[in-house]
C-alpha cells in the first residue's frame, strides 16, 4: 500500500509544471508542452500504482496524512493534506488519463496559438487544483480546490478574451458558482460546528462522516448543512437552474471544455456529495431534493440539446443532463452508481468533445449545418465519435451502458425499499428517477443521433458550398437562421487568413509537398482533412477506455475475468460507507464508532469474507429473470434473507446485478430512439428539421426554458439596476462619508493637541520655565557684587542670624 | 582677676576690627583690622586659660593663640603681597576697584 502515501506527488508535479511552464515556457523548444506532458505522465502512472492498489486490496483503510498545518484561532486548524481511499484513488486516476490526453491533444490543437504556453500554464494548474480537491483530507482544503478550480475555469473559459462573448461567459460561469459557493462555505461551516461539539478537528472529513453516521450530529445540522452544501454543487456540477453557465462556458477551446467542462472539475459537486454521502444519507429531505433537482437537470436539458446546432452546445446539454443522472443517483441512495457513471462519463464525454473539436479544427466552424459527409474525411475521428457516442447513449456493452443501467436500478431498489418502509416520498423519487432517467436516455440516444447522423453521414456542407446566394436560398426556405449563417460566413473568411498564414508557415518549412491541398487561389475552401496523430492518439485512446471502463463496475465482469470482490464497488466504497444506513428507513441502526475503530485491527480480512458470501448470493439471484413487479422485491443479499417486506437499510454499493426489466426497456428505448433518428436524419440533411418545427415546444427549447432570460431578468438586471447602485451609493455615500467624517475628525483632534497642547501647554511650559530661570537669575546674580566688603557685612549678618537662632533654640 | 575685664577688652577690639573690615576702603587698612579681630581673640583664648581653665590640662589656649599669632603672620604677609601687586597694577589700593570677580 506502499504508493498511497505518494499521492501527494500526483498532486505536486503540475503545480510545478505550471510554475516552470509559466517561468521558463517561452524559452523551451515545445514552448512549455513538453513540461506539461512530463509532469501529467509521470502522475499518470503514480495514480495508475494508486488506483491498481486500492482496487486489488478491496475497500481500503484511508491513509490520511498531514503536511502542514497552521492555527486559525482558538484551537481550529487548516490543515492541508492527503486522504487516499477508493473514491480518491478513482477520481486521481480519472484526472490524470483526461488531463494526459488533453494536453496531448492540445499540442495539436492550440499550435500556433498566441498564448500556447499560458495554455499549458493553466492545463496544469487546473489539474493541480483539481487534485487539491480530491485528495483533501478536510473541508477547508477542499474548498481551497473547488475555488482554484472554479478561477482556472474562468481564465480557461476566457482565453479568447478578446472577443466580448467569451468574456462574459467567463464571468458568467465564475458569478454563477460563485453564487454556490456562498452555499458552500456557510454550509462547511454549519456542519463544522455541529461537530466541534463532539471532536477539535472539526473540518476533518473522516470525523463528520463517522460522526453522522452515529448518528451524534443534530437533524437540523445535517440538513442544513447538506443543502447548502448541495447547493455549492448544483452551480458546480451545472444543476438546474443553475446549470446557465455550462453551456456558455463552451466560449472556451474545446479541450478545456473536454478537461474542465466535461470530464472533472464539473463532477467536483458530485464527488464532495460522494465525499461527504454518510453525512447526506442521513436525511430523507437531503436524499430527496437531490434526487428531484438531479432528475430535472437529467431529464429537461437533454431537450435543449436537440434544438442545437452549435455540435459543443449539444454535448454541452448532454453533460448537465448526465450529471443530472449522477446527482439523482447519489440522491436515491445509489452511491456507487453515481460515481461509476462519473467515471465512465469522464472518458466517453471527454472523448466526445475531443472529437468535436477535431472535427471544428478541421471545418472553422462549430455548427453542424456546416458538416455533414465527414465521415468520409475523417475516418478516425468518426468512428471514436460513435464510440463516444453510442456510450453516451448507453448501447449494450459500452461505459454508459452498466453506469446508465446501474442509476436505474439503484433508482428501482430505493423505490421498493422505500415502499417496504412505508416512506412514500422515497418510493416517488425512486420512480421518478427510474421513468424519467429512461425517458431521459431515450432522448440522449435521439439527440446523439441526430448529431452523429448531421455530422457524418449526408453530403459535405462545407463552407465552400455556402455562397451568399445559397444562405439566401435556404433562409427563404425556413431551414437556416440567417444571423446565424451571415456570421459564419464571416467566421469562415477570418479563418481563411488564418489558414493562409499557416500554409505560409509549412511552405517556408519545406513542406512545399502539402501545397496542392492548400489551393488558395482559386477562392474556395479547402476540404476538411483528418487531424493530425497527437488528437488521433488522443480519441483512440479515450475511445479504447471508454469500452472497459464500464465492465469494472458492470454485472458481466465476473464473465471477463473479474470477480465480485474486486470491482469498481469495492473499490470505491469504504469500511464507513458498509456500516452507514439511512435513519429515515426501517431497521436504522447508527454506526458504533468503536466497534468500526476496533474491527480495522482484525483487518480487512473479515469483511472481505463477509462481503464476498453476501456478493455471492447476491449474483446468484442477479441470474435469475426479473419482472417488473418482482425486481422491486428482489435486491439484496439480506433481503432476500430476511425475506418479504425487509429492508436493506444500507448505502447501496451492493454488487452490481442484471435487471432485465432495466435492459430490455433501456434497449428498446435506445432502438425507438435511434430508428427515429436514422428515420429523420439518416440519409440526408432534412430541408425542414422536425425538432425545428414544433412551434411552441421548439421556441421554448431554442429559448432554454427562458432560464437565461429568467435569469437576466430576475437577477442580472435587478442587480445591476438596483443592487449595485444601492451598493454603490452606500459605499460612496454612507461608508465613504463614515471614512471622510472619521478621517476629518481625527485631524481635528490632532489639530487642537498640536496647537493647543503641544504648542501652549508644553512648549509654553517648557518656554516659560525657561525664561523665569533667566529673569530670576538676571536679579540674583546682583548679588555677586565682588564688594568684599559686602561679603564680609553677608556673613556677619548670618553669624548673628545662627547666633540668635541658637540662643532662641536653647 | 575676674574674667570680665578681657573679654570686655576683646569684644572691644574685635569690633573695632570688624568696624575697620568693613568701612575702610584702605586695602592696608583692612588688613591691619583682621590683626586686631585676630588678636580679640587671642585675648580671650590666653583668658580664658588663665583665668578659667588654669588647672585642666587639656586646655590648650595659650598654644592655640601663639598658633594664631603664626598663621596671622603668614596672613598678613599674603595680603600685603596681594596689595602689593595690586597696586602695582593699577596704581590704587582702593579695595572697592577690586571688582573684577563681579557679576
Amino acid at each position: 500500500m506502499e504508493a498511497l502515501n505518494y499521492a501527494w506527488l500526483i498532486v505536486a508535479l503540475p503545480f510545478v509544471a505550471a510554475g516552470v511552464i509559466a517561468a521558463f515556457g517561452r524559452l523551451m523548444p515545445l514552448k512549455g508542452a513538453e513540461v506539461g506532458l512530463a509532469a501529467i505522465a509521470i502522475a499518470w502512472v503514480v495514480a495508475v500504482m494508486i488506483g491498481y492498489q486500492t482496487f486489488v486490496n478491496g475497500p481500503v483503510e484511508a491513509v490520511e496524512q498531514v503536511f502542514w498545518s497552521a492555527p486559525l484561532g482558538g484551537s481550529v486548524l487548516i490543515e492541508f493534506g492527503q486522504y487516499v481511499d477508493g473514491l480518491t484513488a478513482m477520481m486521481l486516476v480519472l484526472v490524470t488519463t483526461v488531463s494526459f490526453m488533453v494536453q496531448l491533444y492540445s499540442r495539436e490543437y492550440m499550435h500556433g496559438e498566441d498564448r500556447f504556453t499560458y495554455f499549458f500554464a493553466m492545463l496544469s494548474l487546473f489539474t493541480f487544483s483539481m487534485l487539491v480537491l480530491v485528495v483533501a483530507p478536510n473541508t477547508l482544503q477542499a474548498l481551497v480546490g473547488w475555488e482554484l478550480v472554479g478561477v482556472c475555469s474562468y481564465l480557461l473559459i476566457g482565453y479568447y478574451w478578446l472577443e466580448k462573448t467569451n468574456s462574459d461567459a467567463a464571468n458568467k460561469a465564475f458569478l454563477t458558482t460563485k453564487f454556490g459557493d456562498i452555499g458552500l462555505v456557510v454550509g462547511i461551516i454549519v456542519l463544522s460546528v455541529g461537530v466541534s461539539a463532539h471532536t477539535d478537528n472539526v473540518f476533518s472529513i473522516r470525523e463528520t462522516t463517522e460522526l453522522a453516521a452515529a448518528g451524534m450530529l443534530s437533524e437540523p445540522t445535517i440538513v442544513l448543512g447538506c443543502l447548502l452544501i448541495f447547493l455549492g454543487a448544483m452551480a458546480k456540477s451545472g444543476q438546474m437552474p443553475l446549470h446557465v453557465w455550462l453551456p456558455d462556458a463552451m466560449a472556451g477551446p474545446t479541450p478545456v471544455s473536454a478537461l474542465i467542462h466535461a470530464a472533472t472539475m464539473v463532477t467536483a459537486g458530485v464527488f464532495l456529495i460522494a465525499r461527504l454521502y454518510p453525512v447526506f444519507a442521513q436525511s430523507l429531505a437531503v436524499m430527496n431534493t437531490m434526487a428531484i433537482v438531479g432528475t430535472i437537470t437529467l431529464f429537461f436539458a437533454g431537450f435543449v440539446a436537440i434544438v442545437q446546432d452549435d455540435i459543443k452546445k449539444v454535448l454541452a446539454y448532454s453533460t448537465i443532463s448526465q450529471l443530472g443522472y449522477m446527482v439523482a443517483a447519489l440522491g436515491v441512495g445509489g452511491y456507487t452508481a453515481g460515481i461509476f457513471h462519473l467515471f465512465t462519463h469522464g472518458f466517453f464525454k471527454a472523448l466526445l468533445f475531443l472529437g468535436s473539436g477535431s472535427l471544428i479544427h478541421a471545418i472553422h466552424s462549430n455548427n453542424m449545418s456546416d458538416m455533414g459527409g465527414m465521415r468520409k474525411f475523417m475516418p478516425v475521428t468518426f468512428w471514436t465519435f460513435v464510440v463516444g457516442s453510442l456510450a453516451l447513449a448507453g448501447f449494450p456493452l459500452t461505459a454508459g451502458f452498466f453506469s446508465k443501467d446501474e442509476v436505474l436500478v439503484s433508482a428501482q431498489i430505493w423505490a421498493s425499499n422505500g415502499a417496504a418502509s412505508g416512506v412514500s416520498s422515497t418510493a416517488l423519487t425512486g420512480n421518478l428517477v427510474f421513468w424519467l432517467g429512461l425517458a431521459g436516455a431515450m432522448v440522449t440516444t435521439f439527440y446523439m443521433g441526430r448529431s452523429v447522423f448531421l455530422i457524418f453521414f449526408g453530403t459535405h456542407r462545407g463552407v465552400s458550398a455556402h455562397t451568399p446566394e445559397e444562405v439566401e436560398a435556404e433562409v427563404a426556405a425556413g431551414t437556416l437562421d440567417p444571423q446565424a449563417e451571415m456570421e459564419d460566413l464571416d467566421q469562415a473568411a477570418h479563418d481563411q487568413d488564418a489558414v493562409d498564414d499557416l500554409s505560409q508557415q509549412d511552405v517556408a518549412a519545406g513542406h512545399a509537398g502539402h501545397g496542392s491541398d492548400h489551393d488558395h487561389g482559386s477562392g474556395g475552401h479547402h476540404l476538411p482533412h483528418e487531424s493530425g496523430w497527437q488528437i488521433l492518439t488522443a480519441l483512440v485512446v479515450l475511445a479504447v477506455l471508454s469500452v472497459p471502463v464500464g465492465f469494472l463496475g458492470g454485472f458481466l465482469w465476473d464473465e471477463v475475468g473479474g470477480s465480485t470482490e474486486r470491482n469498481f464497488e469495492t473499490w470505491t466504497a469504504t469500511h464507513l460507507l458498509e456500516e452507514v444506513s439511512y435513519p429515515f428507513l426501517a431497521d436504522a441502526h447508527p454506526v458504533d464508532l468503536e466497534e468500526l475503530h476496533g474491527g480495522e485491527a482484525e483487518g480487512a480480512d473479515a469483511d472481505h469474507a463477509g462481503d464476498g458470501a453476501e456478493e455471492g448470493e447476491a449474483a446468484g439471484i442477479s441470474t435469475d429473470v426479473t419482472p417488473l413487479a418482482a425486481g422491486a422485491d428482489l435486491v439484496l443479499a439480506t433481503e432476500a434473507e430476511g425475506g418479504e417486506g425487509e429492508v436493506d437499510n444500507h448505502v447501496l454499493h451492493g454488487a452490481p446485478e442484471f435487471h432485465l426489466n432495466v435492459f430490455v426497456l433501456a434497449l428498446g428505448g435506445f432502438l425507438a430512439a435511434i430508428a427515429l433518428a436514422w428515420t429523420i436524419y439518416g440519409r440526408s440533411r432534412p430541408m425542414r428539421d422536425p425538432v425545428l418545427h414544433m412551434g411552441g415546444v421548439t421556441t421554448l427549447l431554442e429559448n432554454k426554458y427562458y432560464f437565461d432570460d429568467i435569469g437576466y431578468r430576475g437577477v442580472v438586471v435587478p442587480v445591476r439596476d438596483w443592487l449595485a447602485p444601492a451598493a454603490s451609493w452606500s459605499s460612496n455615500v454612507i461608508l465613504d462619508g463614515i471614512v471622510k467624517n472619521t478621517g476629518g475628525a481625527v485631524k481635528r483632534l490632532a489639530d487642537v493637541t498640536y496647537f493647543t497642547i503641544d504648542q501652549k501647554v508644553i512648549d509654553g511650559g517648557i518656554n516659560g520655565g525657561a525664561f523665569s530661570a533667566a529673569w530670576i537669575s538676571s536679579k540674583l546674580k546682583r548679588l555677586q557684587s565682588g564688594d568684599v566688603q559686602r561679603y564680609a557685612g553677608a556673613m556677619l549678618a548670618g553669624v548673628i542670624v545662627l547666633v540668635v537662632v541658637f540662643a532662641a533654640a536653647r | 582677676m575676674t574674667l570680665i575685664g578681657p573679654l570686655v577688652l576683646a569684644a572691644f577690639l574685635f569690633c573695632v576690627g570688624l568696624y575697620g573690615v568693613m568701612a575702610r576702603r584702605n586695602a592696608v587698612l583692612v588688613l591691619m583690622s583682621v590683626e586686631l579681630m585676630l588678636n580679640a581673640v587671642n585675648i580671650n583664648l590666653v583668658a580664658f586659660q588663665n583665668l578659667k581653665w588654669q588647672d585642666d590640662p587639656v586646655a590648650t589656649g595659650q598654644v592655640f593663640a601663639l598658633f594664631v599669632v603664626v598663621v596671622a603672620a603668614a596672613e598678613v604677609g599674603v595680603g600685603l603681597a596681594i596689595v602689593f601687586n595690586m597696586f602695582r597694577n593699577r596704581a590704587s589700593i582702593n579695595i572697592d576697584d577690586a571688582d573684577l570677580m563681579r557679576w
